[in-house]
């Protein structure tokens, strides 16, 4: 499946730069979806329940922080492993201007979050400086190394970072709007992310953001071009850094209150997943990236305890299977020279192999969860049969074959399909070939 | 033969270069006048790269002076010297893979127009920087494959956008860093031609191998053994020079 | 006086536990170009695979079974994942590692809990070895350091003095000349992968039993292995050696150093207007000590990136 896929990564790449030459009714049709898109975010909170808003909001600030960081890393050629220093700024920032501010006049809590955006441009600024002196590992090693040395010093800073109890403040009422309950922080939240995204997509068909795929491609020759590769790279860093402070304002806004958890490495990995996830090729891959795993997140962190372990294991499998990540499927369906039938045919084939093999693999591991937790082994008596689980419905004896059975026939079920579409779809391009 | 200018285009005065124990470049000092096609020949490992390097600015040399005009390049940072008009290529292709052909060149083109930090208009926008792209497509005869990705051009296409690239900023003087490597007889007649076309109103340094392109396309040519230019001459002076012959074309000489 | 020597003493052997994970990192680094993130996993592994098994088969034996099991893990993650993505190019594997870090991590969750669990050194070897100062010295960290230095011993030897160790530092310098010579250099990958992570797993299994062992214990050593390697120089076996000694003598002394940047000023006559700045003025060295090795690791970043022995860019 890798073949096609890093063809349409090249052509999803390429498609960028020559969109001019898209077909008229595929322009039409991805302006109806974004259309549709927006206007479904528009709808949402009459759709959904306050929990779920709360959740959308959560989304909204992950994809923005997602395509933020992707400027860097799938644009920019630069792979950033301390990404959340930025964040975290910029919620720091936020929080502190609304302190400080009361919220009506020349800058209004809806106006909050630009805060966020100065402090991670001016972070970035400085951390651009340092780490762009280097390109590849070394340059991911220092803003590691920059984000490790603000998490360790944050927690002692106690007047700007606020110590463990952090730093909170309130939201206030503002043009006649309350920001009180979670609708109006939801429609502020989606006005700065599409506002941003917006700016951001502009951000990449202007010179600097074609520079900056040249940086990604070649900096070598850049250089010989006439331009500053040193000072290209800071600004890029800059604009990068200062979106993620705009998200962590946003996340300040709705939580009314940070950390320096925030700093922690979880967050810099987080976005990473994320957008490697979604596909760095194409402009809207980390945000789907980001709203995918966040919505996951959600709907799954209260059925099971090991969230984390899937999302690892989901990184894993697209790096090594898919590694255009979920837009890439998209770019490569458009470009591919089948009808869609046959692609239909095959994607399912793939699916239905990649459900059952995800389906033995959360059985094991839910399995395994109840059956070494602590609770459960307390229950244990030596000598005597290891109890029933309930799992699914089902109470299941660890001691019985017939556990493990389902579990294997479903990889093995799962595999086969695997295979079977992968064959076919090898002997297909050997045909094209021919 | 060149139009008949004494203006000085690029001049190089002694110059010297080492790395650590490594005496590569000793003593190198050429007059190159504008207009003038001049190539340098020599064995392996003789410094010509090297020299192109120090020229370019991806080396600072170690004594010596380099003039680009009146004005001092040596050891200049490598875009700078780009920008005072000096532009080359590289020996093994350094093109931008995954992008167009167009894009490829139209990054090149916008540096003339300084636009670097433009961010309040999409590049789309600047007419005149469409126009150029345009035009160095063509010049470079690879508008058909305006859409392709440089990493998918064959190899002579990928050479000529390699040299389109060096155009894109208007130099007034060309380094080629062997731009024939590796084409067929066919493909290099064609790129010698598209090179002479280049290279009109401008200066031409080029590093080849080829001795038919050198003594076709070139006014005067340079022999660098050991990091020092030997003989200096038109390709009939250099050809029957003793010591060239000896330490490079052997003894036969094939025309 | 004593907290020199003392501070001397335990900085040394906590480099040579450092070295012992962070050599593997180096030879890797050197060979393939990756930095693997799921190194300091292996180390992670090896202590509670030692925990699990020493319960079952007794300490020693867990000692030496442990890292053989990590070893065969390494060859594992080379052989069926860093392989596949290496035609994506260096920050594609890099990325892997990393996701492989994390699933390493959620799993040993899942199997041991999110919190410590008791691995402890065994009764047998928890007696003073001398007295320093009118304090007992733990027998046990002395052998820590001491099975460090004979690996250390062992591998230089290996690479050094026998055919193997000339084919694998060919390998690791010029890769593609090594197989045009004819040998396997995929095999000498494998191994060399094998060997480091094995490594990691026998610091972790001796050194889980004297430190706490829990889930963030990869993460924890993990950039400190890092900035190890950085300041090393990446690829060199030396250099590794002399970064771990130094972090870890740095990490040793600044915990005990009660000063802050205020008081060095006091000394100099401006401690009234540093207490007035406050902020990081204020900060005690120990307080800092976890950041120092990064703030070394930026400056050798930022002015000889190739490390202390690496080789020039």
């Amino acid at each position: 499946m890798n073949k096609p896929l890093n063809h349409s990564l090249q052509a999803s790449l390429s498609a960028g730069s020559a969109g001019a030459h898209r077909g008229g009714a595929e322009r039409l049709y991805l302006r109806l979806l974004l259309a549709a898109v927006l206007l479904l975010l528009v709808a949402l909170p009459g759709l959904l329940s306050q929990a779920l808003v709360n959740a959308a909001i959560q989304m909204l600030i992950g994809a923005l922080f997602a395509s933020a960081f992707n400027v860097l890393a799938g644009q920019g050629g630069m792979l950033s492993f301390g990404h959340a220093a930025y964040f975290g700024i910029g919620a720091f920032a936020t929080l502190h201007a609304m302190n400080a501010l009361s919220g009506e006049g020349l800058l209004p809590t809806p106006l909050m979050p630009v805060f966020g955006a100065l402090g991670g441009a001016a972070l970035g600024l400085v951390a651009g400086w340092f780490s762009t002196q280097r390109s590849g590992v070394y340059f991911s090693m220092i803003t590691l190394a920059l984000a490790e040395l603000l998490h360790a010093l944050a927690p002692h800073l106690k007047s700007t970072f606020g110590g463990e109890g952090g730093v909170s403040s309130m939201r206030m009422p503002a043009w006649g709007i309350s920001f009180g309950n979670p609708s109006e922080v939801y429609y502020l939240t989606l006005v700065w992310v599409v506002g941003s995204l917006a700016l951001l997509y502009f951000f990449s068909r202007t010179p600097l953001g074609r520079l900056t795929l040249g940086l990604r491609e070649n900096a070598h020759r850049l250089k010989f071009l006439g331009y500053n590769v040193h000072v290209l790279r800071v600004l890029v860093f800059m604009i990068s850094a200062m979106f993620a402070g705009i998200a962590g304002g946003l996340l300040a806004m709705n939580n009314e209150a940070a950390n320096y958890v925030l700093f922690d490495v979880r967050l810099s990995s987080e976005v990473v997943l994320n957008a490697y996830i979604g596909g760095v090729g194409v402009f809207f891959g980390p945000a789907l990236g980001a709203a995918v795993m966040t919505f996951f997140g959600y709907a799954v962190s209260d059925l099971t305890r090991s969230w984390l372990l899937y999302q690892g294991i989901i990184f894993v499998a697209v790096m090594m299977f898919m590694p255009s990540g979920l837009s890439g499927i998209f770019s490569w369906w458009k470009s591919s020279k089948h009808d869609s039938a046959v692609l239909l045919r095959h994607v399912l084939g793939w699916s239905i192999g990649t459900v059952l093999c995800a389906a033995a693999t959360v059985f094991t591991v839910e399995l395994l969860q109840r059956a070494l937790g602590a609770d459960y082994q307390s229950l244990l008596v030596p000598g005597q049969v290891w109890p029933g689980i309930d799992l699914f419905g089902r109470t299941w004896l660890p001691g019985a074959v017939l556990t493990w059975i389902v579990p294997l026939v479903l990889v093995m079920a799962g595999g086969l399909a695997l295979r079977r579409t992968s064959r076919a779809w090898a002997v297909l391009n050997e045909q094209e070939a021919a | 033969m060149s139009a008949g200018a004494n203006k000085i285009a690029l001049s190089l005065r002694e110059v010297h270069k080492s790395f650590g124990e490594a005496h590569i470049i000793r003593g190198v000092s050429l007059d190159l006048s504008e207009g003038e096609r001049h190539a340098f020949i020599g064995p392996n490992g003789a410094g010509k790269s090297t020299l192109f390097h120090l020229i370019s600015g991806q080396f600072k040399p170690s004594s010596g002076e380099i003039l680009l005009g009146q004005q001092p390049i040596g050891g200049l940072a490598a875009e700078r010297i780009n920008r005072l008009g000096l532009a080359r290529s590289f020996q093994i292709t350094n093109i931008f893979p995954k992008l167009s052909v167009y894009e490829n060149l139209r990054l090149g083109v916008m540096q003339r127009f300084g636009l670097q930090y433009t961010l309040w208009r999409p590049v789309s926008g600047f007419s005149r920087v469409r126009e150029l792209t345009e035009q160095l497509l063509e010049q470079v005869r690879l508008t058909r494959h305006r859409d392709t990705l440089g990493g998918e051009l064959s190899y002579s296409e990928q050479r000529s956008l390699e040299i389109g690239m060096t155009l894109a900023s208007d130099p007034k003087v060309l380094l080629l860093d062997e731009p024939m490597a590796g084409m067929s007889r066919e493909e290099t007649d064609y790129t010698v031609d598209l090179l002479r076309e280049l290279s009109a109103g401008r200066t031409l340094m080029i590093v080849e191998h080829d001795m038919d392109v050198v003594f076709s396309l070139c006014d005067r040519i340079s022999v660098l053994v050991y990091g020092q230019v030997v003989a200096t001459g038109t390709p009939e002076e250099v050809r029957s020079n003793a010591q060239v012959q000896e330490a490079y074309l052997g003894t036969e000489v094939n025309v | 006086m004593e907290f020199f020597t003392v501070s001397l003493i335990n900085g040394t052997i906590y480099g040579l536990l450092l070295f012992m994970v962070s050599a593997g990192l180096t030879l890797i680094f050197g060979m393939m170009g990756v930095l693997n993130f799921a190194h300091t996993s292996f180390y992670m592994v090896g202590a509670y695979l030692a925990y699990s098994l020493q319960k079952v088969i007794g300490f020693w034996p867990a000692i030496i079974v442990a890292p053989v099991i990590v070893g065969f893990l390494g060859v594992m993650v080379e052989r069926y994942f860093l392989r596949r993505v290496h035609k994506h190019g260096h920050a594609h594997e890099l990325l892997l590692t990393f996701g492989l870090s994390f699933i390493i991590a959620e799993v040993i969750k899942l199997f041991f809990g999110n919190y410590p669990v008791n691995y402890q050194v065994p009764t047998a070897l928890s007696f003073p070895a001398f007295r320093l100062f009118g304090t007992d010295y733990p027998f046990y960290r002395l052998m820590m350091g001491v099975i460090s230095l004979l690996m250390f011993g062992a591998i230089y030897l290996l690479l050094s003095r026998t055919r193997i160790g000339i084919v694998v530092r060919s390998a690791i310098y010029r890769p593609a000349m090594a197989e045009t010579l004819g040998h396997n250099v995929p095999l000498v990958f494998m191994g060399v992968f094998g060997v480091g992570a094995a490594l990691a797993g026998l610091a972790g299994a001796i050194a889980g039993a004297f430190y706490t062992t829990n889930p963030n214990m990869a993460l924890e050593l993990g950039v400190l292995v890092f900035v190890v390697v950085v300041i090393g120089g990446l690829g060199s076996l030396e250099g590794a050696m002399l970064s771990s000694i130094l972090i870890g003598l740095i990490s040793s002394f600044a915990v005990g150093i009660d000063l802050s940047a205020a008081d060095l000023l006091g000394y100099l006559g401006a401690g009234d207007w540093a207490q007035q700045v406050g902020g990081l003025l204020m900060l005690k060295v120990s307080s800092l000590a976890a950041t120092i090795p990064f703030a070394l690791m930026l400056v050798v970043l930022l002015v000889r990136p190739s490390g202390l022995m690496g080789e020039k860019e």
